[in-house]
Parts: C-alpha cells; structure tokens; sequence
C-alpha cells in the first residue's frame, strides 16, 4: 500500500506515506489497494460519463455510484475489504452500461461522433480480476504514485491534491444526493475531473487551475448541501444542547447523516428509546425539524478520536452514518452498527434505514440509569442565525466593540499538537469572536467565552458540512463593509484531517481567500515546490504558536 | 525478581509491550499490565494460546504434549500460559488487537433453557442471560467460546469451569447456545446427564478467544469440524447468513460414526441462507454400509479437495482434536496455501 491522504500518514526522514501492512488510520494493505483500484474505476466510470453527457444521454446513477464509491476511499469511513471487491465488480458494471448508452447513441445519430472522441485508456479496458490475488496484482500497478519515478513528485503531489479534493466533493455531495439533492452541473464536473484525472496529466499549471476548478466545483456542493439541508430540516437557531446524559434506554448516532438521524428518531418516536447525538452530528439540534423530536435528548462524548472510550462506555447500541470510524474496540464491537459509505469488518451494516436491529439492541441494553446534572453546549449559529444579527455585528465592529474574528474550523485529531486549536481559540482577546465549524470544536466549546453586547464570543456555524454558510457569512461582512473579503477584520485557522477538509480549503483558495493558517501539519502530498505556490499565490502559511499567530493576525489587521 | 520486556505482535501489525518477571508467565504479565490475552485453561493443556517466539529466550513450563508437540516447540512455536522469559522477548500471535481484552470480564448468571440430545453423545444447551443490572443482551463474536462454572449439588457455590464454544450468534435476547460432547467422566457431561434441569442457574464467564472469521476479501471459506468443534463453525456460518457475506463457503464436518452427527436440519438450512453458495460435506470415519457420503476424516476429504482445487486457496478454519488439526495443517502446507490463511482453535476432552 502507499497512501498518504490524511493528516496522520507516516512522516520519516526517507519519506512520508503510509506503506507497511497497515496504515496510520487502521486500514489494511488489501483494504487500501481495493481502494486505489476503486478510484482507478471510477476514473473509467467517469471517462464514459463524461462522453454519454457530450452525446446527450447522461448517466446520473453513473454520477451517483461514483459519489458513494469516491466516498467509501475517504480516511476512516470504510474499512471492509469485502466491500470493495463487490463495489469493484460493480463498478465495471456501471462503466459497461454507460458505454452501452453511448454506443447506442452513436448508433442513433452517427453524425455526432465525429466530435465526440472514444473513451480510451487502461480504465476503460480494465476488468476486474477474478479473485483477490488477481485484484490486488491489477491495484498494484494504480497506487497514487505510480508515476512517480517518471513525473517527479510536484506532478504526483497535484494529481493527489486534485483526487483528495474531489473525494471531499463526493463526500459532500452523497450527502446532499441522499437528501435527493442532485445537480447535473455537479455530476459533470465530477465526470470532467476525475476523467482529467485519467488522462495522467502532467502540466503543471494547468493542473493547478483544475485543483481551483475543484474548489470552484465544491462551493456549488457546498451550497448544495445547505439547501439539502436546510430544505429538508429547516433554518438552523441557536439551541442549547444538553450534553450530559439523562435516564432511560439509549442510541448513539455519530458522522454526518442528517438523514439517517432523522429516519431514526421516527422509528424511535414514541418508544421509552432516547436517542443521543455524537462528533459532527451535535449540530443537528439546531435544525427545527429535528430538535421538535422530544428523544432528541443531547449529545454524548466528543471528537471522532474519542470514539472507543466514549462507545465503550455508552450504555446502548451507536449507529455510524459516514466518517470517521476508527476501529470498534471489543466492549461495544457487537453493539455498533455503520450504514451508507461506512464499513468495518465484522460490524454489523444496516441499508435503508432498516434500523430494527438497533432498535432491538438498544432495548436489550441497560440505558443511563440515572440523570447526570444538565450542562448544555450552544450550537445553531448557521449562516442565517448570523446573518438575522449581521447589523448589530456591523455596528459592533464599526463602535471598535469587536475587533476581529477568528474562523476555526476544521477536523479534529489525536495528533498532540492539536492543543493549538484550544490555545488559540481560549487565547483570542475579550474583543475578538470565534467562529467555528467541524469537529475541533470539542476541544474548546464548553469554555465559557462570555458575549460582546449580547453577540457571543463563540458562534458555532455548524459540521464541517456547513462550510458554506461560513463563507456566506464572510460574504455578507464584506459587503456590509463594502471590502473584499481578505480586506475583513477576519483571520481563518483551518484545522485539517482528510479530505473534506481538502475540498474545503482548495474552495477557500478559488474563492481567493488568503493568509489561510493551517495545521497542525502540512499535507505530505505538498512538496516544497508546491507550497510556494501556494505561500506565493494565496499567503498561506503553516500554525506556530497560538499566542504568536494570534498576534500576527491582530497585527496585520491593525 | 528479574524483568524482561515482553514485545508482543499482534495478527493486525499492533505491537504491544509489557514487563514480565520470570516467575511470570506471559499470560499473567500481560494480564497484570491490563491486557488480557485469549486464552483457555491456562494450565498448558488445550493449545488455544498457540503463538511463537519470534525472538528472545524462555523458558517452557509443564504442558500436553497435544497442546503443543516437541516437534512444534522445536520450532519455537509456545503457550503464552506457559512462557517465561530469560530474557527480553518477541512474539507473534495469531490473533488481532481487538481480541485481547483491557479489562476482566465480569461473569454473569444464565439460566438454563434446554437441553436436548442431538447426538449419539452430544447435548444442545441453551442459556438465558440475566439482566443483572447491565442488560441481557449475548454480544460475541462468531467463533468465541464461554466459561461454564459447574454447578455443585446445591445448584451453585463449586467453581471449575469449562470452555464451550458458542454455536449461535449474537444477539438480544440474551441467548447463548452450546453444542456438548459427553465424556465419560467428564465433571460437566455428568452434570448434563445427571442433574441438568431447566430453570438451573450457572454462572458463565465470557465472551472469551480469537477464533473468529477473517476478512479477506471473496476469498472462499473452507471450514473443517472435528465432533462438537462443529460449534464455533455453526456460529461463523450463521453470522455469515445473517450479515449475508459474499464468501462461498464449505463445511467438512467429521464424526467416527454416522450416527453422531448431529445438527444437520440447521446446516441444510444455510444452503438457502449463504449468498455465496454452501457445501456440506459430512465425513464417517468408521462408515457402515448404509453410509453413502464421504468415508474418511475430515482432512482426507479436504486434502482430495485441494488437490483439484482451481484458483485461489481458500481461508481454512479448523476446529477439533490435535490431530485434525495437525492433519489440515499438513493437507494446506502440501497445497501451497499460505499459513496466514489457516485459522484453528484445538480442543482436548475435558477442557472442552
């Protein structure tokens, strides 16, 4: 295996990359080169897509394969090698089908092929191997750096850049298509990169527009997805969420699947059944629709890396909707259930919201027994919530009451230097306001952050799925300022992990946002050469110290 | 008291690390540093804690020759339950991370169910978990095995325990499901065929081992069963039915005469179950007239098997007396299959 897509990959002095018999993040060397084969079908998927929609047949259930499969490869979503055999032998399948409609388009309407090339390359021609042996043979020549030694590592590290981008897309984007949120435009741009991606591309310039055409593409997903979202759940508001449990039987739901959690607080409407959110499903409790469920009752545990020490100890069943999984440790093994993209080995998968063995388990478990005393979060600052005070805000900033905002978002991780994101956002000045989204927000969302003129320190906008109404946010502050959005009193500390987060920061970069500081570390794809670029084009620059980048930032907006 | 440290790798690539004095066995060191390893009898006797010394001196303390072969410790094959280092030692086990435990499991009552004759010589008992404050659900995995306390005359109080694999699969109700072999002699089989009643209260200390099913892909499963090492098959196949994997499967189910065999209503069952397809194939060693399927041992029909086998090896799971498993082993080893694709849990009348 050689991976090196998130932020915990294997760093060593003769090279960074995860390329032992398992990575960093638990998976396998099967899992990951079913993986990298996987990609390498959904690139010829892509290429015939790409070619049904130029011949005016297009496949969006092609589109949305790709979507899933794309987002199956993320970091800690699944780990089942099974899975990904049964996706491969599908995925030749959906290609086959798609070239099927193309010939039979062609053969309709002769004439149109003479604009429209053939679809060609070693996607297209392969077919999957008939057993595991003969897979992984076929997944060892497409690993991430296959090229390597012909087109240097800045050429590799773009093509990575591009991939772990449009793996975030995917990811968004299944999350607004479960919704039944589609867009054609998206399918095509998704068909039109990964097919680029075919190509083995090797300029490096115009490798760098794709990767901003990625983050172009991600922004129309992004806002996607809110309209997926908020259509579907309502406006998100302010709600205080209680995060302590309280008595009676329980179920744990944790990712990002708003769906999902809804379907499931349904099916437990009415029963003695409390049902509890975790990670980045604590920003559910803003959406109306939602927290109108009484056995909504709060969240429990913290951060995805906290996982096996809060799933141990939750006395019911947990429900995995998307990222991250890490492996389930044996004392909840047998009580923890994935469904859509997420898969483990030996856990159990549900489909279609057929949560009746969830249910049974969380009715055989012993529940919390008694209430612990109420202590509460506030979350539900999304991009309306915000923007219903953004002339208050306005007026605060212009009487000198609020002097800068801090946007910390991101991934959290178990990654030691990842105090920095507390440091910074316990450490900014009683004048500044946080702004945060994703999960590095348990690191500091129960400190007492206080208000300014009744606006709180600390707005939580929501998961990282709610990107966009972050950058709405900065939108609006800068038209009410009349500036662009680099001119604001705004300073954006980006906590990364995989790809998402990769997807979001190349939309902050298209939308030409600069001064980005981001950590804890660098991307290992990111060659030296590459980050010029990147600290020449956008200003982007690694985290130091929290008091140091607090003050640069207060600084350079002074 | 002199130290050394103990590197222990895991089947999955993890590395763990602990003391162990050299009055210590490595079981007892691991379980002192909170890592309580799958293990049985811990008296050197059933084989269940098979790994292998990497590197490092030690020390062998007293074991059964059918737990572990002069020929196998040669090889420096070990019992974890009955190593003690001479010095700073490297082991690899067969197992993964996730098998071994970070704090005891407490033991709980159940209740008996049924208990019915299935066999020649083999009993099915059913347990009831009780709900003793924490739930009543039996969470397991496929291929694990529990510890039965005997009940004394007054119905509780004796503590010898015994290991029987689990025959079902998880689940809510609380169910836990054995198939028993009954020895002559043996402290449980005389309990089973004197006092066993249901409504009997016994205490049961589980879910314990690392035989269980690996994930490899559509890799075929072939499993190998010797008498009641049926058990922990049954429960792979069902939890494979219930999880509906992908992987074809076969079972060589062996027994010396055919009228032990036994649980062939819930086997037949799994042909319309297994989306990957299943073969059962029953195995008489001493067959009669009447016999019309395989004569022979289990390891003489897979062997045949193998020998005309296409394609890749199949993962192999084996479960029954020493000898068949040394048989299997052998049979894979002539065909080439990796070791890494070759799963076994050995049993020993009386501890099983």
């Amino acid at each position: 295996m050689f991976c090196y897509q998130c932020e915990q990959t294997t760093r060593l002095p003769t090279g960074d990359g995860c390329a032992s018999a398992k990575g960093l993040c638990g998976k396998d060397a099967t899992t990951a080169d079913l993986q990298d084969l996987l990609v390498h079908a959904v690139k010829g998927i892509a290429q015939q897509a790409r070619r049904a929609r130029a011949l005016g047949v297009p496949d969006n259930d092609a589109g949305a394969f790709m979507l899933h499969a794309l987002f199956t490869t993320l970091t800690n979503v699944n780990f089942n090698p099974t899975r990904f055999v049964t996706l491969l032998h599908e995925a030749a399948a959906v290609r086959d089908r798609v070239a099927a409609r193309c010939e039979a388009a062609l053969a309709a309407n002769p004439d149109v092929a003479q604009n429209i090339p053939n679809a060609t390359g070693p996607a297209i021609e392969w077919t999957p191997a008939a057993d595991l042996t003969g897979l992984l043979a076929q997944a060892a020549i497409v690993p991430v750096n296959a090229d390597l030694a012909r087109v240097g590592a800045d050429i590799v590290g773009l093509r990575a850049l591009i991939l772990y981008g449009m793996k975030g897309v995917a990811a968004y984007a299944n999350h607004a298509a479960v919704l039944g949120c589609t867009r054609d435009a998206v399918f095509a741009g998704v068909e039109e990169t990964m097919a680029y991606l075919a190509s083995d591309p090797t300029d490096m310039a115009e490798l760098l527009d794709r990767a901003l055409s990625v983050g172009r593409l991600n922004l129309q997903v992004m806002e996607m997805l809110d309209a997926a979202n908020t259509g579907r759940f309502g406006t998100p508001h302010p709600t205080a969420v209680r995060v302590t449990p309280v008595a009676g039987k329980a179920i744990l739901v944790s990712g990002h699947d708003l769906g999902d959690l809804e379907a499931l607080l349904k099916q437990t409407a009415g029963t003695d059944i409390n049902v509890y959110t975790h990670g980045e499903m604590l920003p559910a409790h803003g959406y109306p629709t939602l927290k109108a469920y009484p056995h909504l009752v709060g969240n429990y545990g913290g951060a995805w890396q906290d996982q096996q020490t809060d799933f141990a100890n939750f006395p019911g069943p947990i429900l995995m909707t998307s990222n991250c999984i890490i492996e389930p440790g044996p004392r909840y093994r047998q009580r923890i259930f994935t469904t859509g993209p997420v898969g483990w080995p030996g856990v159990r998968h549900l489909t279609d919201h057929a949560f009746a063995p969830l249910i049974a388990a969380a009715n055989a478990l012993p529940g919390f027994k008694a209430d612990e005393a109420e202590q509460t979060v506030t979350v539900g600052f999304g991009g309306d919530a915000v923007l219903g005070v953004a002339g208050a805000v306005v007026d605060a900033v212009k009487a000198g009451d609020i002097r800068h905002f801090f946007l910390i978002g991101g991934c959290d991780g178990a990654a030691a230097g990842r105090n920095y994101y507390s440091d910074f956002a316990t450490g900014a000045p009683d004048d500044t306001v946080v702004l945060t989204l994703g999960c590095a927000k348990y690191r500091f969302n129960r400190h007492e952050f206080g208000s300014i003129g009744g606006i709180p320190r600390l707005l939580d906008i929501g998961q990282c799925n709610d990107s966009y109404s972050a950058i709405r946010i900065a939108s609006a502050l800068a038209e009410a300022f009349g500036c662009g959005v680099n001119d604001l009193p705004l300073s954006l500390v980006v906590s990364w992990f995989e790809q998402k987060a990769a997807a979001v920061l190349l939309t902050l970069l298209a939308l030409g946002i600069r001064n980005i500081r981001l950590g804890p570390t660098l991307p290992a794809f990111l060659t030296p050469t590459l980050l010029a670029v990147l600290v020449e084009r956008f200003g982007i620059q690694p985290i130091t110290t929290a008091p140091d980048d607090i003050a640069a930032a207060l600084n350079r907006a002074a | 008291m002199t130290f050394h440290t103990v590197d222990l790798l895991t089947r999955d690539g993890e590395r763990l690390s602990f003391p162990c004095a050299e009055d210590q066995s490595v079981v007892e060191a691991a379980a002192a540093a909170d890592l309580f390893l799958p293990v049985v009898c811990r008296e050197g006797g059933c084989g269940a804690c098979h790994a292998t010394a990497e590197s490092g001196d030690y020390e062998l303390g007293p074991h059964s020759e059918a737990a572990l072969s002069v020929a196998d410790a040669a090889r420096r094959a070990i019992l974890l339950c009955r190593t003690y280092p001479r010095g700073p030692l490297a082991l690899s086990a067969p197992f993964d991370r996730a098998r071994i435990l970070t704090q005891a499991i407490r033991p709980r009552h159940a209740v008996v169910s049924e208990r019915t004759q299935i066999g020649a010589r083999t009993v099915r008992l059913r347990l009831t978990l009780e709900d003793e404050g924490e739930g009543a659900a039996a969470e397991f995995e496929a291929g694990q095995y529990m510890e039965l306390e005997i009940p004394d005359e007054a119905g509780d109080g004796a503590r010898a325990r015994r290991a029987y694999s689990l025959a079902n699969t998880a689940n809510w109700d609380g169910t836990l499901e054995f198939l028993i072999r009954l020895h002559p002699q043996g402290r449980f089989s005389e309990y089973l065929e004197g006092r066993a009643a249901v409504g009997d209260r016994l205490r049961v200390h589980g879910p314990l081992g690392g035989f269980t099913l690996r994930e490899n892909g559509l890799r075929p499963r072939w499993f190998v069963a010797g008498g009641t090492g049926l058990a922990p098959m049954l429960s792979m196949l069902r939890r494979m039915a219930e999880y509906q994997d992908p992987q074809p499967a076969r079972l060589y189910f062996g027994v010396n005469r055919a009228e032990e065999l036994f649980a062939l209503d819930e086997l037949g069952a799994l042909s319309d179950a297994l989306p990957g397809g299943f073969a059962l194939i029953p195995c008489v060693w001493q067959a009669d007239a009447d016999w019309s399927g395989v004569v022979g041992t289990p390891a003489d029909a897979l062997r045949a098997d193998l020998a005309v086998l296409r394609g890749d090896a199949p993962d192999l799971y084996v479960c029954g007396p020493p000898a068949l498993i040394a048989a299997v082993e052998q049979a894979a080893r002539d065909r080439g299959v990796p070791d890494d694709r070759l799963h076994s849990e050995r049993f020993l009348p009386g501890l099983r």
